[in-house]
């Protein structure tokens, strides 16, 4: 039995390590680092399942928690950055076109190490009842990520991705900072538990509910919700694909994870419930429209995100954690999965929809895991995509959030046709060129168990709303 | 409880009140002076102006000024860190390790920037 924050620990060591092996082992191959990393995160895996129950609050446990969502959105961290490593093994040409260093390989040794930084926080993140810690764990994901999404900086996009970045989420940060200052102000407290008490007893509603807005503006931009959503687009198009895949899922569910600790205190309020449904209103509408007229599949990808925080949404109004988790990790797997085959294939030609024609017949193994993952995105039954908008509007339709539903699932039909878009340029479209893509055996047994993840999950979800429990 | 912050308010409406009132009272009741090309152009200690206002640095001074603000937060921490805990620190060594730890990070950061050069001037 192990001590929770060991956890987080290891994981910042094994990054510290596998930069001091990029620097120090220089003639080792690169990608060995990759793999040191894959299997430093799976023992960290196999570690979270030994941790032991913690003590009653009281020092560190007031920052630090380890209960089964904590747990369970640990092991979801891992698991990302395990399948987001595996996809940058097969990226690392694109990273080597673009970052010139005195050797081939320069920089590719940090591309593998920093996602790592990220997970730690990540792991933080979901361990965090206190908005110190939580800011502290949102500032060392952040800031990870401004470097990995700058990080082929001879390629103009990703540069223009960077500096965007950067600058909303900084801007994002400060609004946080400041909504944490006006809740402090009011409560005299940061520990989650305890604002909540002091909101109870009764203190003054108008600032306490200023900086609760505050926080939402911050969360709003890392779970991309509209109005926070205007940098999605471009960054997620500019940065090098397994960061962006990153970002859609890591960031989101930690940003989801922490939105439903901090609401937690605030949810009875009419007042904060009336903001979310507005929000989540918003988010499912523009997420879906704005997706239709995109050629480009990673852009796609991108208003998708979107779309996607717009049905978690509805999960946060009807504050069920159980549907949300099983959503996120319906989500983690399906876009995972798409990610995966845009980067074997945009490497054959580039991101947009076009360069997927006839793909069924240049590698049916592709544009299989493909279909499976547009189906799932889509919500089409037997994957785990369907059964996440089921959890999620069942969960809003028992609140009486009818309307919410309603808009829900005719935003879901908006999905359909810019997800079997690319399904159609699969199957029905002449092919562009007709050789073959290869794929590696490590990348083709990811997609096999990814793809085996979702029909299992979409058939069978008992495990994962177990999980929470 | 906002009642407490009227001086607050006050001081902001007197500070731009201030502003926009000596502004406008100069274009009202000021002379404009005469404008020549040399007038309009960036003052530089009363020399004329050479080459472009934003100049190209070498990106070096930008690494070198960012790890000397890193490790001179690390002895910002620690100085506190020193004062306030002088006495304890023999009770529990779990002070001395947390202080252990974060130096060691920034020793692995250390050892990171040294091998590939960033404290090489030349290279």
């Amino acid at each position: 039995m192990i001590s929770a924050p060991v956890l987080e620990f290891a994981t910042v060591g094994l990054g510290l390590l596998l930069l001091l092996i990029e620097a120090f082992a220089t003639t080792l191959p690169r990608r060995t680092i990759a793999f040191a990393g894959i299997l430093g995160l799976l023992a960290v895996f196999v570690a979270t399942f030994f941790v032991a129950t913690p003590p009653p609050n009281g020092g560190f446990w007031n920052f630090y928690t380890a209960d089964p969502l904590a747990l369970f959105f640990k092991r979801f961290a891992i698991i990302t950055t395990i399948l987001v490593l595996l996809m940058m093994i097969d990226y690392a040409p694109v990273v080597r076109a673009f970052v010139h260093g005195a050797t081939t390989e320069a920089g590719v040794g940090e591309f593998y190490a920093l996602p790592i930084f990220t997970c730690a926080g990540l792991m933080w993140m979901a361990s965090a009842i206190d908005f110190i810690m939580i800011f502290v764990s949102l500032e060392l994901v952040t800031v990870s990520f401004y470097v990995l999404v700058g990080f082929m900086r001879r390629n103009a996009a990703s540069l223009e991705a960077g500096v965007k970045y950067l600058i909303l989420s900084a801007v994002s940060t400060g609004f946080l900072v400041y909504g944490i200052t006006w809740i402090f102000g009011v409560t005299g407290e940061t520990n989650l538990a305890r604002v909540a008490s002091a909101v109870i007893a009764g203190v003054d509603r108008g600032p306490a509910l200023f900086g609760m807005a505050l926080v939402l503006v911050a969360l709003g931009f890392k779970i991309a919700a509209v109005p926070f959503q205007i940098w999605v687009p471009d960054v997620y198009q500019g940065a090098p694909t397994p960061v962006t895949a990153f970002l859609s899922v890591g960031s989101k569910a930690a940003g989801f994870v922490v939105l439903l600790r901090v609401l937690a205190p605030f949810f009875m309020l009419p007042e904060v419930q009336r903001l979310l449904v507005g929000i989540a209103v918003l988010t499912l509408i523009y997420g879906n429209l704005a997706a239709l007229p995109q050629n480009n599949l990673k852009r796609l990808l991108a208003y998708s995100s979107i779309a996607h925080a717009g049905y978690l949404l509805i999960g946060v109004v009807a504050f069920a954690g159980n549907a949300i988790a099983f959503y996120l990790v319906a989500y983690l797997l399906m876009t995972i999965l798409s990610f995966a085959v845009l980067v074997v294939v945009s490497q054959t030609g580039g991101d947009s929809i076009e360069n997927f024609d006839g793909l069924s017949r240049r590698s049916p193994f592709l544009a299989f895991a493909m279909l499976i993952a547009m189906a799932s995105l889509a919500g089409v039954p037997f994957t785990a995509g369907f059964f996440g908008k089921f959890f999620v509007f069942d969960a809003a339709i028992r609140q009486h959030h009818i309307a919410l539903a309603a808009i829900g699932v005719i935003t879901v039909a908006c999905g359909f046709y810019y997800y079997f878009k690319v399904v159609r340029a699969m199957y029905w479209e002449a092919p562009v060129a007709n050789t073959a893509i290869p794929v590696s055996a490590l990348t083709r047994v990811a997609m096999v168990a990814l793809m085996i993840a979702i029909v299992v999950l979409g058939v069978y979800p008992t495990p994962v709303l177990n999980a929470l429990r | 409880m906002l009642r407490d912050y009227v001086p607050v308010l006050l001081h902001i409406v007197v500070a731009i009140g201030f502003a926009v009132s000596a502004l406008l009272v100069s274009v009202l009741l000021g002379k404009t002076g005469r404008r020549t090309r040399t007038k309009d152009s960036a003052y530089e200690c009363g020399m004329v102006p050479e080459g472009g206002a934003q100049p190209r640095f070498s990106v070096k001074f930008y690494l070198v000024a960012m790890l000397f603000i890193l490790f001179d937060v690390e002895i910002v921490f620690m100085y506190p860190w020193a004062v306030v805990y002088r006495e304890s620190v023999v009770q529990s060594k779990a002070i001395l390790w947390s202080m252990l730890s974060f130096v060691s990070v920034l020793m692995v950061g250390y050892a990171y920037a040294l091998k590939k050069g960033a404290l090489d001037w030349k290279k």
